[in-house]
């Protein structure tokens, strides 16, 4: 217990400075240093990858939205992070028949809609999925009537 | 530095360190950068979050978005729920995330410095530690935070985005300074995400090429490490059976994990990264020892969740960055030791002599281990402590609370509990659990490693060769065996017991 009492005085001095000087560099410089170039070279990703329709901000493509009408693809809400963004293209497919009911857009169109914004994981590992939000702002801009709403 | 010099000066600097991080956590309420408005953590929340971050663990029991209960349509979020400004976020979590990760680096080196012929000493804390973050950490994450920056992680001081939805609800989008923590999160196999779900949060993981680079990133230095070791004491052949070692078992872990059932979507993954990329990542992160979780643990399979214990129980395969080479080092005095005892030969290891004296040091380093996972999972259940946060006594329960003190112990990080473990039971049992699980292997080892220095070296090459695929295969079984006559009992009440009664009923 004499040696540690003595390691503590000696060490307490470089010790209380190494602290300090690393609370300064790794929790502030550094955070502080990646968010100026971030927000100076790749603004639109570091600040939450917001979408704009008709120049309004309406959400992020990364962040699920709820959509409950008919006329559009909608979210599924059981997953990790209660905001997947994304669905697989097969629930995609099976929420066509109701979208072309609401709206009169036929269904081999809706499909090509999908198909069209498809994004995949690597190689065979995962399934084929799209993004809910790019999706309806794609059906919104086809200028069908049922959209009126949002145009 | 002597080996107990180098150790007091390690604790000291980061017991100083803890202690910064205790006063912003819980002053974080009048402190700046907080646009959310969080009140400051209680008392024992603090404390065991200091212990979480400050010894690598990062077992979290506060979501860092927090409670919006106040927010317009904020969801997923419970409420109640503590969280975290962007200063406690930056000077506290990435603050810690930075020096342990740094610390584990500077102590695996300090323990090799024994084994190196003519060595002196273990080195000089204070260089080494400096060494690390200026040269290792702070460059390596600098081009990591920019990658995932690149691919859609916020990196951001302003507030909470408020956004109309399309069909014109509000939102709330909770953006921060979150790509600079992801990068050191993952790089040092600290694990402690920006948002309660971790890495499944699309923010903090927003696509498949950040899922890999993640994956990338959390085997990068445990991995090399291995290498260190043979380059450091001069032998690179040495380097074969800790790297061979642990991939060995790496690839065990992977085939419980992918048996019997190919991965598919399911209810608690994220269809960006599919059945594959959810259990895949869920195997490194516990072979890692790095806790980050892309996907709701209680939806996969209890092999997984096996596989998962297995990673954790080792913690060599390759294990969390340092401290995994140390513990395969250790396992690697066992086996020699073992090997002896059946061939008669005197056990030796580098041409050094293994003492009696050197056998209990790793001896008790590997039983720490099981001393402060099974005690406190029964504590968990005899005080009722369990029942009082809604977990039963059937396999499922039994697995979550034997997987809390098992991840605490590992320095792990992963859980299934979160918030719900902000007791001031679960919060002092596990900071207790996690300061030794951290501090007691990591002395004994220097301490062994200290031991080496000076000792008079054999020159006949009567031992056992150590570089030989043998050996590695060998030291793989003798580890196996060791783990499994450990917490064989618990693992069969948890996760095995669970995968029989699922198999039963599925018939």
């Amino acid at each position: 217990m004499v040696s540690f009492k003595r390691e503590l005085w000696q060490n307490s001095s470089p010790a209380v400075r190494l602290a300090v000087i690393s609370l300064v560099l790794c929790g502030l410089v550094f955070p502080l240093v990646i968010t100026g170039i971030a927000q100076v070279f790749l603004p639109s990703q570091a600040n939450g990858s917001l979408v704009q329709l008709h120049g309004k901000n309406v959400g992020s493509s990364l962040i699920a939205q709820n959509f409950s009408l008919p006329i559009f693809f909608h979210p599924r809400n059981d997953s990790a992070s209660g905001v997947d963004p994304d669905i697989t293209v097969q629930d995609a497919y099976s929420q066509i028949t109701r979208i072309s009911t609401a709206t009169g857009i036929p269904m081999d169109m809706l499909q090509q809609i999908v198909d069209q914004n498809e994004e995949g994981t690597f190689w065979i590992f995962g399934t084929q999925y799209v993004n809910v939000l790019r999706l309806n702002l794609v059906l919104i801009q086809t200028n069908n009537s049922a959209y009126k709403a949002f145009q | 530095m002597d080996w107990k010099e180098y150790f007091l000066a390690a604790l000291i600097v980061n017991i100083f360190q803890m202690a910064l991080a205790f006063v912003i956590f819980a002053f974080q309420g009048v402190l700046p950068l907080n646009p959310q408005g969080f009140p400051g953590l209680s008392w024992d929340l603090a404390f065991m979050q200091v212990i979480s971050f400050g010894t690598n663990t990062n077992l979290q029991h506060y979501s860092g978005e927090g409670n919006c209960v106040q927010l317009p349509n904020c969801t997923a979020l419970r409420p109640g729920v503590p969280g975290l400004s962007y200063l406690s976020q930056m000077m506290a979590v990435q603050f810690l995330q930075f020096t342990s990760a740094a610390t584990g680096i500077c102590v695996a080196v300090a323990m090799i410095r024994g084994f190196i012929i003519h060595s002196k000493d273990s080195g000089n804390f204070y260089v080494d530690f400096t060494r690390t973050l200026t040269r290792i950490l702070f460059p390596l994450c600098f081009v990591a935070s920019l990658v995932f920056v690149g691919l859609g992680v916020p990196q951001t001081l302003t507030g909470y985005q408020i956004t109309k939805t399309v069909e014109g609800a509000a939102q709330t989008i909770l953006v921060g300074p979150v790509a600079s923590l992801a990068s050191i999160m993952q790089l040092g196999t600290n694990g402690g995400g920006y948002y309660g779900a971790n890495s499944a949060y699309p923010f903090q993981n927003p696509n498949p090429a950040s899922d890999v680079f993640q994956i990338f990133l959390m085997l990068l230095i445990p991995t090399t490490l291995c290498f260190v070791f043979g380059q450091l004491i001069g032998k690179k052949r040495e380097t074969r059976p800790i790297l061979w070692g642990a991939y060995a078992l790496f690839a065990l872990d992977l085939l419980i994990a992918f048996t019997p059932n190919f991965p598919v979507v399911g209810p608690g993954m994220e269809v960006r990264f599919g059945g594959f990329f959810s259990v895949f990542w869920t195997v490194v992160t516990t072979a890692a020892t790095t806790g980050s979780v892309n996907t709701s643990l209680s939806g996969l399979y209890p092999l997984v969740i096996l596989s998962a214990f297995n990673g954790m129980l080792i913690q060599a395969t390759p294990g969390g960055k340092g401290v995994g080479v140390m513990y395969m080092v250790m396992f690697i005095v066992l086996t020699v030791f073992i090997v002896g005892l059946m061939s008669g030969r005197t056990p030796e290891y580098l041409g050094l002599k293994i003492t009696a004296r050197d056998v209990k040091l790793v001896m008790i380093a590997f039983l720490v281990h099981p001393v402060i996972v099974l005690v406190p999972t029964v504590l968990a259940y005899s005080t009722g402590a369990a029942g009082a946060i809604g977990v039963g006594t059937n396999s499922i329960g039994f697995t979550k609370i034997f997987y809390e003190f098992t991840s605490a112990a590992a320095n792990n990080g992963s859980d299934f509990l979160g918030a719900t473990a902000n007791t001031p039971f679960f919060n002092i049992s596990t900071a207790i659990v996690m300061f030794l699980g951290r501090f007691a292997p990591i002395g004994l080892l220097l301490a062994l490693g200290g031991s080496m220095i000076n000792r008079k070296r054999l020159t006949t090459e009567a031992g056992v060769r150590t570089d030989s695929p043998l050996f590695a295969l060998i030291l793989v079984g003798s580890i196996l065996v060791l783990v499994l006559l450990t917490f064989f009992p618990f693992l069969a009440l948890g996760p095995i017991l669970e995968f029989f009664q699922g198999r039963v009923n599925g018939f």
